[in-house]
């Protein structure tokens, strides 16, 4: 067995400019020439509305095999310094439904910058946790699996 | 075919620190007991018996009952299932990132 980590992290050191590194996740048109896993792979900008709470879509087609659509919103904008949205697939992909979260720093490094892409599962109850009423929250909804645990055995 | 529940209970049965360690003394394949894991991690035992619980729940390790000893071994399947969607995407954004340098390597945007 390999791994159990639950996240995705690749860090790169890149010879641009913060500023040029951040726009290539900033335009459509620079995004379609490069967000895809590889130049086999066509990717469609179907939706592009990079703000705070807006949706992207993007469409990948391989030559023989299922397009895949991934989906999500733009949830923080930091210009030059960081970026958040969230990542979904749609079905009927093996992965559909399964919400994660993608954060994307920009550091400089002299005349480079240090680009981090971390894409980790969404948790849902973890996030509702934090908002809404911190460690007691937590604590009930850790209490509450367990019973449900319990229950269901 | 992964069912999107169970991909949920397995992440978050992963996303605690004790649980991740508890997964990776059991991943030798070996049967341990509640107990030699409590001794492993220096917590309390109701603090690692909830643990085992939710990756019991998670299907993630199985218990078996002799007498008064449990003892867990890790079941491989849940984490696969988990490790696909990792493998993917690591996959997925190595080889965007080695697109992006190119396309920086060829001018400013």
């Amino acid at each position: 067995m390999s791994s159990v980590a639950n996240v995705v992290e690749v860090r790169r050191r890149l010879k641009a400019s913060r500023s040029d590194v951040f726009a290539a996740f900033a335009d459509a048109e620079l995004v379609a020439k490069w967000l895809r896993p590889s130049t086999q792979v066509k990717l469609s900008v179907l939706a592009f509305e990079f703000r705070v709470g807006g949706a992207y879509c993007f469409a990948y087609d391989v030559p023989a095999g299922p397009r895949v659509i991934v989906r999500g919103t733009y949830r923080v904008i930091e210009a030059a310094t960081r970026i958040v949205f969230s990542w979904v697939i749609d079905p009927p992909d093996e992965h559909a439904g399964i919400e994660s979260e993608v954060t994307v720093t920009f550091t400089s490094a002299g005349d480079a910058t240090e680009l981090m892409i971390r894409h980790a599962k969404f948790d849902r109850a973890d996030a509702e946790a934090r908002h809404a009423e911190g460690w007691r929250g937590a604590l009930e909804l850790l209490n509450g699996l367990l019973q449900n645990a319990e229950l269901h055995r | 075919m992964h069912s999107e529940a169970a991909l949920d209970r397995t992440f978050h049965a992963l996303s605690n620190r004790t649980r991740r360690s508890v997964v990776h003394a059991l991943a030798g394949g070996e049967a341990h007991s509640a107990g030699e894991l409590g001794r492993h991690f220096r917590a309390a035992q109701p603090t690692i018996s909830k643990h085992l619980k939710v990756l019991e729940d998670a299907k993630l390790i199985e218990r078996t009952v002799e007498g008064r000893v449990h003892r867990f071994r890790l079941r491989q399947k849940p984490l696969q299932d988990a490790g696909a969607w990792v493998a993917r995407h690591q996959a997925f954004w190595t080889g965007a990132v080695d697109q992006l340098e190119t396309l920086l390597e060829k001018g400013s945007p």
